[in-house]
C-alpha cells in the first residue's frame, strides 16, 4: 500500500512516500514560498528516484492547515488534482496534528505551534504516549501571550515544535520547553503520511471532491467578525 | 533614520521621487516594506511606477485596486505592488496571502496602507503623498520616513 503525502503550509514544503505504513522516501526544501513551482517537480523526482509512477500510488495525503493562506490552498489543490485524475482515495490531515507526530514515539505534552503573525500562533495540545498521540484540544489561533499563560497553568514540562517555536519561545515568559531536535521542529510530509496511514487503517477517507482546507480565523479577525454583526443587529433594531 | 521632504509639481516629478526611493532602497540597509499613504488621485500609483522603472523596467504598473495585487519580478529584487482600497478586515487580508508576500524575499508596496494599520511591520518606511497648493491641482508635498514603531 502506497501513500503520498504533501505538506506546504509554511514555508518548507515536503513530499514523502510511505509503502505499508513504513517511510520509503522523502524530499523537503525550505527556501521561500514557492511552493506552486517546487511541490510536483519534487513529487515526480520522487517517484522517478524511488522506480514508482503516480499509477501506483494507492491513496493521495496532505496537511490540509491551518498554516500560510496560499500554503494550504497549494497543498490541497495539488492533491485534489492527482486524485481526480487517478480517481484514487484522498486524507486530509491537520497540520498541528502531523507536527506533533515528529517527536513520537515520546512521553508528555505537545505543543506545535506555527506562525499566524502578528504575535499570533496556530496550535493545538496532544499528549504522546510512545506512539500514541491524544489530541487535548481542538486546532485554534491565538496570541503567545495567552498560551504563555495556559501553559503556565497546566504546569508540566513540554514539547514544542512548528516553525513558530523560535518565535514561541523567544515570547514566553513563564514557561519554558524541554530542548528538541531541529529536525523535529518543521513540518514533514512523513509525519503527514503516518497519520493518513493510522487513518486509512481506521477507514477514514475521502474523495478529491470532499477534501476541504482548513482555515482557522485569528483572533482579530474574529473580534471584527463579531463587531460587524452586532452592527448589523443595532441596524436592523433600528430600522 | 531616512527622512525626507520633496515637493512635486507633475506627474513626473513624482515618479521620479519613486525612483529617487528605490535607489536608496537597493543600495541602503532599508525595510523592504513601503507603505503608502494618500488620497483618491493624489499619485500613489505614479510614485510605484517611478519605483518600478528602477527596481524592475519595464514591467508596467497599472493601479491593483480590482487585481489587488500585483507582482513584478525584478533583476535583483520582485516588487509586490498592493492596493489595500478594497480590504476591510483581516479575514480579507489573510485571503489574499498577504503574510506569505511578507515571507518572500522581495520588497512590497502598499496603497492604502489606512487599511491595514494592525499589519504593517512595525519596521517599515512611510511615504505620504498629498496636495498642498489649492492654487495649482499638480503641486505635491511627499514625505518619505523610515519608522520602527507599528501605526497601532
Amino acid at each position: 500500500m502506497l501513500i503520498l503525502a504533501l505538506d506546504s503550509t509554511a514555508v518548507a514544503a515536503s513530499v514523502a512516500l510511505l509503502r505499508d505504513g513504513a517511510p520509503l522516501a522523502s524530499f523537503h526544501v525550505n527556501n521561500g514560498n514557492t511552493h506552486s513551482e517546487t511541490l510536483l517537480p519534487m513529487t515526480k523526482a520522487l517517484l522517478e528516484a524511488t522506480g514508482y509512477t503516480v499509477d501506483d500510488v494507492d491513496v493521495f495525503a496532505c496537511s490540509v492547515g491551518p498554516g500560510s493562506f496560499t500554503g494550504v490552498r497549494i497543498g490541497a489543490a495539488t492533491v485534489k488534482g492527482l486524485a481526480f485524475g487517478k480517481d484514487k482515495p484522498v486524507i486530509g490531515v491537520s497540520t498541528l496534528e502531523a507536527l506533533a507526530r515528529n517527536l513520537l514515539p515520546a512521553t508528555g505534552l505537545i505543543c506545535p505551534v506555527m506562525n499566524a503573525r502578528r504575535s499570533q500562533v496556530y496550535n493545538a495540545l496532544f499528549r504522546a504516549d510512545g506512539e500514541q498521540l491524544t489530541r487535548l484540544c481542538a486546532d485554534r489561533a491565538l496570541s503567545i501571550g495567552e498560551l504563555d499563560a495556559e501553559l503556565s497553568e497546566i504546569n508540566e514540562p513540554f514539547y514544542l515544535v512548528g516553525d513558530g517555536a523560535a518565535l514561541t519561545v523567544a515570547s514566553l515568559k513563564r514557561v519554558h520547553p524541554l530542548p528538541t531536535s531541529e529536525i523535529a521542529v518543521e513540518q514533514n510530509a512523513i509525519s503527514v503520511a503516518k497519520a493518513a496511514h493510522l487513518l486509512y487503517l481506521a477507514g477514514a477517507r475521502t474523495d478529491d471532491a470532499e477534501l476541504k482546507p482548513v482555515y482557522l480565523r485569528l483572533p482579530q479577525a474574529e473580534r471584527e467578525r463579531l463587531e460587524r454583526q452586532a452592527k448589523n443587529a443595532t441596524t436592523k433594531g433600528e430600522a | 533614520m531616512l527622512s525626507r521632504l520633496i515637493h512635486t509639481s507633475c506627474t513626473e516629478q513624482t515618479e521620479q521621487a519613486g525612483a529617487a526611493l528605490a535607489q536608496r532602497m537597493l543600495g541602503e540597509s532599508l525595510p523592504p516594506f513601503v507603505a503608502l499613504y494618500g488620497d483618491l488621485g493624489v499619485g500613489k500609483t505614479a510614485f510605484v511606477r517611478g519605483f518600478a522603472s528602477v527596481l524592475c523596467p519595464g514591467s508596467p504598473v497599472r493601479s491593483p485596486t480590482f487585481s489587488l495585487v500585483y507582482e513584478h519580478r525584478g533583476r535583483v529584487k520582485d516588487l509586490f505592488h498592493f492596493d489595500m482600497y478594497r480590504i476591510t478586515d483581516e479575514d480579507d487580508l489573510y485571503s489574499i496571502g498577504f503574510d506569505d508576500y511578507l515571507a518572500r524575499d522581495g520588497i512590497c508596496l502598499v496603497e492604502w496602507s489606512e487599511n491595514i494599520p494592525y499589519a504593517i511591520p512595525p519596521h517599515h518606511i512611510a511615504v505620504t503623498i498629498e496636495k498642498n497648493d489649492p492654487c495649482d491641482p499638480q503641486s505635491r508635498l511627499i514625505r518619505i520616513e523610515e519608522r520602527k514603531e507599528p501605526p497601532c
